[in-house]
This record gives C-alpha cells, sequence and structure tokens, in this order.
C-alpha cells in the first residue's frame, strides 16, 4: 500500500526537503533526529506529519520553517534554498511567506486579538488586506473578540486567533505544530475545520505536526515518520486507517 | 531551609551581582570615605605633634575675636615680654614666634609661585634659633652647607620650593608681601631647610627670616604672635605654665601647655574634615537610598518569577515564615558579601580621593591608610542592614504566596493600588510639610533632609498608580515612529506599573538632587549677578587669587590712583571682630569716594562723612536690632580689644545683598588692625575715559603685585560664576555614582524581564521579528523607562528648587531662577543613559535561539 516518499508531480511544491539530516551531538553522544529526509509538500494541500515521540517530526517542521537548520541536505521554501540563507533571511522568510500555529502560547500577552493577527505584517511596516482579514475573522467568528487581550479569550478563542494570524497575510505555507495539542474535542474540531477550510476555500497549503489520528484525518496526506525518517505516507486517511498504520510501527 | 536559601544564591548568580553592584557601590562610598578622612587626621595630628614636639608651653595674647565664617583672630604681644620668660626658672630655652600674613616667592620671571587661592599657602615664619622648638631641620642642597638666617635679607627656603623651582643657596630669591613700606624685596637664600621628614609642610612654600626680619616685613615691629618654651628636665608642662603665669601676671595674657596647643591644632583640623566629611557621607547615603530601591526591585522580580517554586514548597509543607527567612536569608548573604567588597574597593577609594585632593593642591602627605574597625563595622553594618531592610517588603510578599499558586500560570499582580495611592499620597504630602516646616519655619537642615527623603518615598509609592497612564503618554508616538517594536516597547513599560516605576525611582532621585542643584546655582548666579548691577557702580575691579583672603600692599591702590583715566581707586579691606560678642565681617574703604565705585544704598547718616570712630551697619541689622543712630556699641578687635565705636551712618545693601552689615573707614580700620593689606581696588574712571585704553594700564600695575587680576563688571561676574561652577562640577560628579546606580537598576530590570519573556520574544522571531527589531523594542522601552524617572525628578528637583531659593530669598537669592534648556538637557541624558543600560539586555534577548525560547516552559 505505501508509495514512495516523494509525491506523483502536484501542480507545484510548497515546501521540500533534500536528503535532509538534523544531528545533535557528536561521537557517541550523536542523535540523529532527522535521516536524509527527502520530502514534498504541494501548494493547496493539508499535509500531516505524524510520528511516535523521538520521530523527529516536530523537527522536521522546525527545520522545514526555517526556525531550525539542518545539518545536511537542503531544505527549500518555494525555490529558495533555506539552508543556505542567512539568519537575517530566514527571519524575513518567516515573516513574509510562512504562517504559524503552535500548541500554546501562540499570542503576545500585551498586544489585543486584532494586532496579534495582524502582527507580522506590522513587524513587515505592511497593512493587511482589509477585506481578506474581515472575512477570515467572519470565518472564524472572533469579530467580537479582537479587541481583547489573550488573557480574555478561552484557549479555543486563543486558537482561532492564531489561525487568523497564520492566515492574514496569505503566506506561501502554514506551519501548525499540534495546534489542538491543548484543547477539547470541541474546540478541535472547530479549528480543523477552519484549517480544513483554508485549504479547499481559500487554497492555502498547511502543514500540521500531531500525534492524534482523528486530527490527521483532516489532512489530505499524511506522511509518516520514525527514527528520522519517512516510513509512509497516506492520502485521503481516516482516523482509523491513521490509527492501525501508527499501530504497525509501534507508535 | 538555610541550604535552600544559599542554593538560590548560587544558581542565580548573576542575578544578585547587580543587586549586589548597588551596594558593594554605596559601602565603597561610606567606607573611603572614612578612611581617607581618618587618614588625613591622622596625617595632620602626628604633624602637629611632632611641630610642636618640643613646646612644653605657649604664651600668647588673650585677646580673641571669633570669625563669622573663617578661623578666630587672636591679638599680638609684646616682644619685651620674651626675657622676662626665658628668666622663668624652669625655662629652658625661649622663643617668639611669628607667622607672617603672606611670604610669596616670585619666580625669576617675577610671577608668584604657589597658589593661595587653591590651596597652596604661602608661608612664612621667622627661623627659631631653639633647635627643639623649631620643625624645620636646615640640610646641605647642592653640594653647598645650610646656615640658619643672620641679618636681614637673608631666607632660609623649604626643600620643596627649592627642588621645584631649582632655587640654589647663595641664590637671590625676591618675596612679595602685603607690607604697604615693603611691597616686595629680595633675598640670598642662606639654607634649605626640610619640614620634619617632608620637603615642605603639605604643598605649602615656607619662607623663614629672622626674628626682626619677620617683624619688619610683617609691619608688626616689637610684636609676637606668641612665646613658645621649652622645659628644663624634670619640670612639667603644667609646672611650667604655673611659673610662666605666675612670673608674668599680666592680664590680657594666656599660657597654655604643648598638649594643649596640639590639641587645638587637630581639632581645627577635625573641624574642617568634619565639613568635607559629611558632605562626602550625605552622597554616600544617597547612593546607598538609590541602591536599596534596585534591591527592593531585583527580590520583587525574582519572587514573582519564583512564585511557583515557592508555592510548591509551602504545598509540601513549609510555613509562610520559612518561606519570609529563606527570603531575607538571602538578603542577608548578599548584603555580607556585596558590603565586604564595598569595603575593599572603599580602600582603592581613598587612595583615589587623595590623589584627586593632591591634583586640587591640597596635598596631603603620604602615609599608611587608617582603617579603624569602627569603619569596618559601620560600613557592614550599614550594608547588610540597608540590603535587610530593602528585602523585607519583598519577603512578606513572598511568605503570602499561597500553596495554590502553584497551580496558576503566573504571577498577578496584585492590585491595591487604592491603598497604595492613600499612603503614598500621606507620605509625600508629611515629606513636604517637613521640608516647609524645615525651610521657612525652623530653618532645620536635618527636617529638609527627611521631607526630600519622605517626598523620594512618598512619590516612589505613588509610581506604580501613574507609571500607566505617564508612560502611556510618553510612548505615545512610539508606535507610529517605530512601528510594532515601538508598540511594544510602549506595553512592555507598563505592563507591570511597580516593577517600572521602582526602577524609574532610582533614577528619579539623582534627577532631582541634579535639578535641584541646577537651579540653586542658577539662582545664586542670577542674584550675585543682579546684585553686581545694583551695588557695583565703578568701572573696574583688581581682586586677589586668595578671595576675600587675598591681601595686597596698598602701594597697588595708590599707584593705579595715578594711572591717567583713573578717578578713584578704593581700596576694599577685610576683618573680624566681634559686636556684642558675635564675631562680624567688618568692610573698611574711603568713604569719601565710596560713592564712586558702590552704591550702598544710604538710609540715615552720612556715609560719606564716616568719621574714624564711626561705623555704619546696615539698616536690617539696625532695625533686627532696634540700634539708633549715635548709639556706642560694644565692639572687640582681634589686637585691640574692646573698644567701643558709635553708629554713624545706616546703609540698605548690606550681607544679604552680598556686601558686609558693617563698614568703616580706612582710617578708623587701620588704627584698629596692624594689617593695612588691601584685598580688593574699586576704581572708576574719569568722565570720558574708555576701559578699553585704562584697562591695560591698571594691568600692568596689578602685574608688579602677585595674585592680582583685573575685572571688569562682565569679567567680575564671570569670575564668581566660575567659582560656583567648580562646586557644581564637583557635586555633579559626586551624584553621578548615584545616577550610575539607578543605570544598573534599569538594567538589572530589563534583564530579569526579558528572562521572564524568553518565550514571548522567541514567539516574535518565530513570526518574523528580526533582530534589531527585538532590540530596538528592548531599548525604547529601557528610554520610556528613564524618561519616566527623570520626569519624576525634574518636577521633584524642581520643586525642591523652588522651596530652597523662595526659602534663602532673604539670605540673598533675590532671584529664581529655573535653566529650562539645562533640565531638558537633563532628559536628553537620561534618555541616553537608558539607551546604554538597556545594551546589553537588548542585544541578549536578540540572540535568544528562536527554538529554545519557544520551547521555554
Amino acid at each position: 500500500m505505501s508509495t514512495p516518499a516523494a509525491s506523483p508531480r502536484p501542480e507545484s511544491v510548497a515546501a521540500r526537503a533534500v536528503n535532509a539530516s538534523k544531528v545533535y551531538g557528536e561521537g557517541e553522544a550523536e542523535v540523529r533526529a532527522l535521516d536524509h529526509i527527502s520530502v514534498d509538500f504541494a501548494s493547496h494541500q493539508f499535509t500531516a506529519i505524524m510520528g511516535p515521540s523521538g520521530s523527529g517530526k516536530s523537527t522536521l517542521l522546525h527545520c522545514l520553517a526555517g526556525l531550525d537548520r539542518v545539518t545536511e541536505g537542503q531544505v527549500f521554501i518555494g525555490d529558495v534554498d533555506i539552508s543556505a540563507s542567512s539568519e537575517k533571511q530566514l527571519t524575513l522568510i518567516r515573516r513574509d511567506r510562512i504562517g504559524f500555529v503552535f500548541q500554546s502560547f501562540n499570542l503576545i500577552p500585551t498586544l489585543n486579538a486584532a494586532e496579534n493577527i495582524t502582527l507580522p505584517m506590522a513587524l513587515a511596516g505592511r497593512k493587511p488586506d482589509q477585506a481578506w482579514m474581515d472575512s477570515i475573522v467572519a470565518t472564524l467568528r472572533i469579530g467580537d473578540r479582537l479587541t481583547h487581550r489573550p488573557s480574555e479569550l478561552s484557549g479555543g478563542q486563543q486558537q482561532r486567533v492564531a489561525v487568523a494570524r497564520a492566515l492574514v497575510s496569505r503566506p506561501d505555507l502554514i506551519f501548525a505544530d499540534e495546534p489542538t495539542g491543548n484543547l477539547d474535542s470541541r474546540a478541535s474540531a472547530e479549528i480543523l475545520n477552519f484549517m480544513r477550510a483554508a485549504v479547499d476555500d481559500l487554497g492555502q497549503t498547511i502543514v500540521m505536526v500531531t500525534h492524534d489520528p482523528s486530527a490527521a484525518s483532516y489532512a489530505d496526506r499524511v506522511v509518516f515518520l520514525a527514527d528520522g525518517t519517512i516510513v509512509d505516507e497516506m492520502l485521503e486517511p481516516s482516523a482509523d486507517g491513521v490509527l492501525d498504520r501508527l499501530k504497525q510501527f509501534g507508535g | 531551609m538555610f541550604r535552600l536559601t544559599l542554593r538560590g544564591l548560587v544558581a542565580h548568580k548573576l542575578r544578585f551581582l547587580l543587586t549586589g553592584v548597588a551596594v558593594v557601590l554605596g559601602v565603597a562610598f561610606v567606607s573611603g570615605t572614612l578612611v581617607f578622612t581618618d587618614t588625613v587626621k591622622k596625617t595632620f595630628d602626628q604633624l602637629f605633634a611632632s611641630v610642636y614636639d618640643g613646646t612644653d608651653a605657649y604664651v600668647r595674647s588673650a585677646s580673641v575675636v571669633k570669625g563669622q565664617f573663617g578661623p578666630n583672630q587672636r591679638g599680638r604681644i609684646p616682644e619685651t615680654l620674651l626675657p622676662q620668660v626665658r628668666a622663668v626658672s624652669g625655662t629652658a630655652a625661649a622663643e617668639g614666634q611669628i607667622q607672617i600674613r603672606r611670604a610669596q616667592y616670585l619666580d625669576r620671571k617675577g610671577k608668584g609661585i604657589g597658589d593661595p587661592g587653591q590651596g597652596a599657602p604661602t608661608l612664612g615664619f621667622n627661623w627659631n634659633t631653639v633647635r627643639r622648638l623649631n620643625p624645620f631641620a636646615l640640610v646641605s642642597y647642592g653640594g653647598k652647607p645650610s646656615r640658619p638666617p643672620k641679618a636681614i635679607r637673608e631666607v632660609v627656603m623649604d626643600l620643596g620650593t627649592a627642588k621645584a623651582e631649582h632655587f640654589g643657596i647663595g641664590d637671590t630669591v625676591t618675596v612679595s608681601f602685603d607690607n604697604a613700606k615693603v611691597p616686595k624685596d629680595a633675598f640670598k637664600i642662606v639654607g634649605v631647610a626640610k619640614f620634619g621628614d617632608a620637603d615642605r609642610p603639605a604643598g605649602a612654600t615656607v619662607a623663614l627670616f629672622t626674628l626682626a626680619e619677620a617683624q619688619r616685613v610683617n609691619a608688626t615691629p616689637g610684636e609676637l604672635d606668641g612665646i613658645s618654651v621649652a622645659a628644663k628636665p624634670g619640670v612639667s608642662q603644667t609646672e611650667l605654665v604655673g611659673q610662666v603665669t605666675s612670673s608674668l601676671g599680666r592680664r590680657g595674657i594666656q599660657v597654655i601647655t604643648g598638649a594643649k596647643l596640639v590639641k587645638e591644632q587637630q581639632n581645627q583640623i577635625q573641624q574642617n574634615l568634619g565639613f568635607f566629611t559629611t558632605f562626602l557621607l550625605i552622597f554616600a547615603i544617597i547612593s546607598l537610598f538609590v541602591g536599596s530601591f534596585i534591591i527592593v526591585n531585583t527580590f520583587s522580580i525574582v519572587i514573582a518569577q519564583r512564585t511557583r517554586e515557592l508555592a510548591l514548597l509551602r504545598a509540601l509543607g513549609a510555613s509562610g515564615r520559612q518561606v519570609r527567612s529563606s527570603v531575607l536569608g538571602e538578603a542577608v548573604l548578599v548584603g555580607v558579601l556585596a558590603s565586604m567588597v564595598g569595603v575593599a574597593l572603599g580602600l582603592a577609594l581613598a587612595i583615589g580621593l587623595r590623589t584627586v585632593m593632591g591634583a586640587f593642591g591640597f596635598e596631603v602627605p603620604t602615609s599608611d591608610l587608617v582603617v579603624k574597625p569602627s569603619t569596618f563595622v559601620i560600613s557592614i553594618v550599614l550594608g547588610v542592614v540597608v540590603t535587610f531592610a530593602s528585602a523585607l517588603l519583598p519577603a512578606r510578599r513572598a511568605a503570602r504566596i499561597a500553596p495554590m499558586a502553584a497551580l496558576r500560570d503566573s504571577a498577578v499582580e496584585s492590585r491595591r493600588l487604592g491603598r497604595r495611592t492613600a499612603i503614598g499620597a500621606i507620605i509625600a504630602v508629611l515629606g513636604a510639610v517637613l521640608l516647609f516646616v524645615g525651610l521657612f519655619g525652623a530653618s532645620n537642615i536635618q527636617l529638609v533632609g527627611v521631607g526630600v527623603f519622605g517626598l523620594f518615598i512618598g512619590v516612589a509609592v505613588l509610581g506604580p498608580v501613574i507609571a500607566r497612564p505617564v508612560g502611556r503618554a510618553l510612548g505615545a508616538p512610539l508606535p507610529r515612529w517605530r512601528g510594532m517594536p515601538g508598540q511594544l516597547a510602549r506595553e512592555n513599560a507598563v505592563r507591570n506599573p511597580r516593577r517600572t516605576a521602582s526602577t524609574a525611582a532610582a533614577l528619579m532621585i539623582g534627577v532631582a538632587l541634579v535639578g535641584l542643584i541646577t537651579i540653586f546655582a542658577s539662582s545664586l548666579k542670577a542674584s550675585i549677578s543682579g546684585q553686581i548691577d545694583q551695588a557695583f557702580r565703578g568701572d573696574l575691579v583688581v581682586v586677589g587669587d586668595a578671595g576675600p583672603g587675598s591681601s595686597f600692599s596698598p602701594a597697588m591702590a595708590e599707584r593705579i590712583a595715578k594711572v591717567p583715566g583713573v578717578a578713584v581707586a578704593n581700596p576694599l579691606r577685610f576683618g573680624a571682630f566681634e559686636v556684642n560678642g558675635t564675631g562680624q565681617f567688618l568692610l573698611a574703604s574711603r568713604p569719601g569716594e565710596l560713592n564712586r565705585v558702590f552704591d550702598l544704598a544710604p538710609k540715615l547718616g552720612d556715609l560719606t562723612t564716616l568719621q574714624p570712630n564711626q561705623i555704619a551697619v546696615s539698616k536690617k541689622v539696625f532695625d533686627d536690632k532696634h540700634w539708633k543712630l549715635g548709639q556706642k556699641l560694644r565692639t572687640k578687635f582681634p589686637e585691640q580689644g574692646a573698644a567701643p565705636v558709635t553708629i554713624g551712618a545706616v546703609f540698605g545693601r548690606g550681607q544679604r545683598e552680598g556686601l558686609s552689615d558693617y563698614f568703616i573707614s580706612l582710617d578708623g580700620f587701620d588704627t584698629r588692625f596692624t594689617q593695612h593689606a588691601d584685598s580688593q581696588v574699586y576704581i572708576a574712571l574719569d568722565r570720558g575715559a574708555s576701559i578699553k585704553e585704562v584697562r591695560p594700564k591698571v594691568e600692568a600695575v596689578a602685574k608688579d603685585f602677585p595674585g592680582a587680576k583685573v575685572n571688569d563688571i562682565s569679567g567680575l561676574k564671570a569670575q564668581f560664576e566660575t567659582q560656583i561652577n567648580q562646586i557644581l562640577g564637583l557635586v555633579f560628579a559626586l551624584l553621578f555614582l548615584a545616577i550610575f546606580i539607578a543605570l544598573l537598576g534599569i538594567m538589572n530590570t530589563l534583564l530579569l524581564s526579558i528572562v521572564e519573556r524568553t518565550r514571548e520574544i522567541g514567539l516574535l522571531r518565530a513570526v518574523g521579528m528580526t533582530r534589531r527589531q527585538v532590540r530596538t523594542s528592548v531599548r525604547w522601552e529601557s528610554i520610556i523607562v528613564a524618561v519616566f524617572g527623570a520626569l519624576l525628578g525634574l518636577v521633584l528637583g524642581i520643586f525642591f528648587g523652588w522651596a530652597m531659593v523662595t526659602a534663602l530669598h532673604d539670605e540673598g537669592f533675590t532671584q529664581l531662577s529655573i535653566p529650562a534648556g539645562q533640565l531638558v538637557l537633563v532628559v536628553v541624558f537620561a534618555a541616553l543613559a537608558g539607551v546604554l543600560a538597556a545594551a546589553y539586555p537588548a542585544r541578549r534577548a536578540s540572540r535568544f535561539d528562536v527554538l529554545d525560547a519557544i520551547s521555554t516552559d
């Protein structure tokens, strides 16, 4: 059932890892978090990365997002080889071309929801497209929360604001690191539906790390990692199918 | 619990380093001051003890006049007493003593050596023929032997001056005096002498003559300052004093033991040093006070950050008391360690102070530093007590942390600002009341100090209430100007008002004092300038380098009067005398010509025809004492003793206007004082004569008199301003320490804050904040805090300045001057200082590893 890691040619590739390795420590203490991984992430697709803890899924996400550097190989965002980029260039790529949703602590406590949403654009000194902003806010149903500080928002609302921030600058792709890890099932489902809708209706590209099979089932494609290598992938996954596959790898 | 305390300290070394530095600097200042003054005192004590080593008794005039500003003035005794003293059975030897008022060597170009105005005295004495009574010892110099002076026009020079100015035995040197008949004279150097072990006494130049020669150049023939007596073996000092007293048996003569003479001199020095010690200690206390804000802040922040840890301890069964003890234990440890380092640094500071004093002309003979046990105890106790007291409040807060806090997310600042406002306002108002009572009612400087202290504390307590609105307002233009980093800077500056306020309060203190001193000095300058404009009618003035203590031969005024274009050259002399037993300052000049150079604002009687047996007094004293014209005043002069004078006139401009409350004619002065030397000469030009043409001619005359300087009105004002600026510079240098400590406080708070905000900074970096933007943000946060502190300080400083100048209105502070430009500069300086303080924290924040930062728990 398994297909090669490199997916069949989509219309375009949003992010790509080529023979990428990440090694921590040296000699006997050497830990190989990523081991010669090559993988493409197609535009306008929702991809989930799964694997047991220590499989390297978070490391892969961090390296793809320009938060960390690979030790060997290359990482591309679009056509740009970010493994060769300077710290400053990486920062600007993160700001202008990538959106982020983290598991927790997504928002700056001193800024209100609206300011948090437009934060990356404000850092770039740009004004958001108001119509686009309005439509995102409406879709995420946070219009009445815009002037509130994060401490006045529920966990689900905070994550929705984070998703709005990730969407507002129309990034090339959005990385989500366990975005529903701290939420109850209802709030989780809401967030995942929004992310699904962002891909389907707004044409966004999302790469999400999760350990939750039901979260992964919202994706178009699931990539399975174990011991720093890609061991399998699945298209159009169902929660049960993902769970079965995970069991095979001892996750 | 104690082990936990110790662990906490070791684990957070850096955190406590900066707290420690605040204590270290304050303690170093205290111990440095104490060590320095103890060392100077001991040096002088030893000096006097050795100078008067052989003196067992001293005979002098009993007539003494209290000085209003300077030391007491004592009369002289007749030389005829000398044989009588020598004839006393217990006397081994006796010799007269004369200190010449001014004996200044001239170098080969005719310029005066030494600078009496800057504290390097130009001393002259008679050569004491009795070996054991003479602190000077002849040495051979340049391969030639020395001998004592034996005839007129012979001098013995101190070794220091001989070396410095390349004079040799056999050379001729010119010495200038303030004697009308002998303005200067040439002398043959017959010997060179050391002063004890030193080349010269404390930076002074010394000229030693025969007794008769000393009397000649001092214009005091037949008179002595005193007689020093050495006892025969087996005769005690007290016995000798008894014998001499009964032998002389005269009124008006005082005989004291050598031991008492030494004690008197030592006390005099101690008194002079006392002022200096107090002055330095005030700044040391200010530094510690500023430091205490930093300590409070550091402990508060650390406890806020450790809330979960402390709550966990509480949940595990530690009592609130144990938590409090743990925090206080930490404070004591920091206090002890920092105080010890401070004392060590204080020793270095004492050496530095000595060097600085040397540079100012107060050469202090080198000797070992005197470190008294009390210096150790005072410094360390002070350091520990300040640290401990500063940690009390944070410790109380720590003890109140509920075990449940372990489960909550992070520290929540309690919001009882209402109570805080009330307490702060009460303290501030109490401080202001004390300040006003001290300034306007009781004239009590201690009350003023406590009031200022109270206002500082009150405003610091009120700080958090206003920190948010003021910080917001200050940062208002930032979002537009600096974008998102600016907005974040503003929000961060006000997110924790208590922290912001106490950080700013430390800076507030230094800035308030700078503001106060600036306004005070500016008002003083304006007032003096105004007084000169009102009182001075002349065109030129000749002043000396020793201020009012300068003395010139009257020949100078006589020669200036003959300069073409000069209408009047009116000399001014100053003297000390007593009125009804109180020391006063007496001004003497020629009454007939006075109104050409001065406007004393005559009120009663005729000032211009004041007789030698009359005195003119200021309206203020005249009214205060309810005197009448023609009334006899009970006055006493140093040399003449009690001698009443009659009030002949009353004038308007007295001491309050920078002049004197008592005026006498030159003739009247000369019959009462033997020193007929001029301090200043005021010159009015002929109608139509131009200052430009006459001034060089006057200057040509003044050149012959060392130390004389010719000024016009603006020059006179400039000279006063220079003097004020010099003192101002010293005060600012000392206040700079307080500001420096406050900057350490800002740096400390920022460091702790960015550590607290690690995740936030990580998130910002992840979503695209550049390192430069991070730095910008931290920097502007620092600037807001610094400017907030500076503004608080400025408001208080202006208030203090206004209160002080208003209170001193009757002392001559007629004008309140608030130099806006300089005060704005202070705020700009504070902002720049904020940038400086932020440099390291900003750099650190920008270097956080993004991945580490976002995954920090």
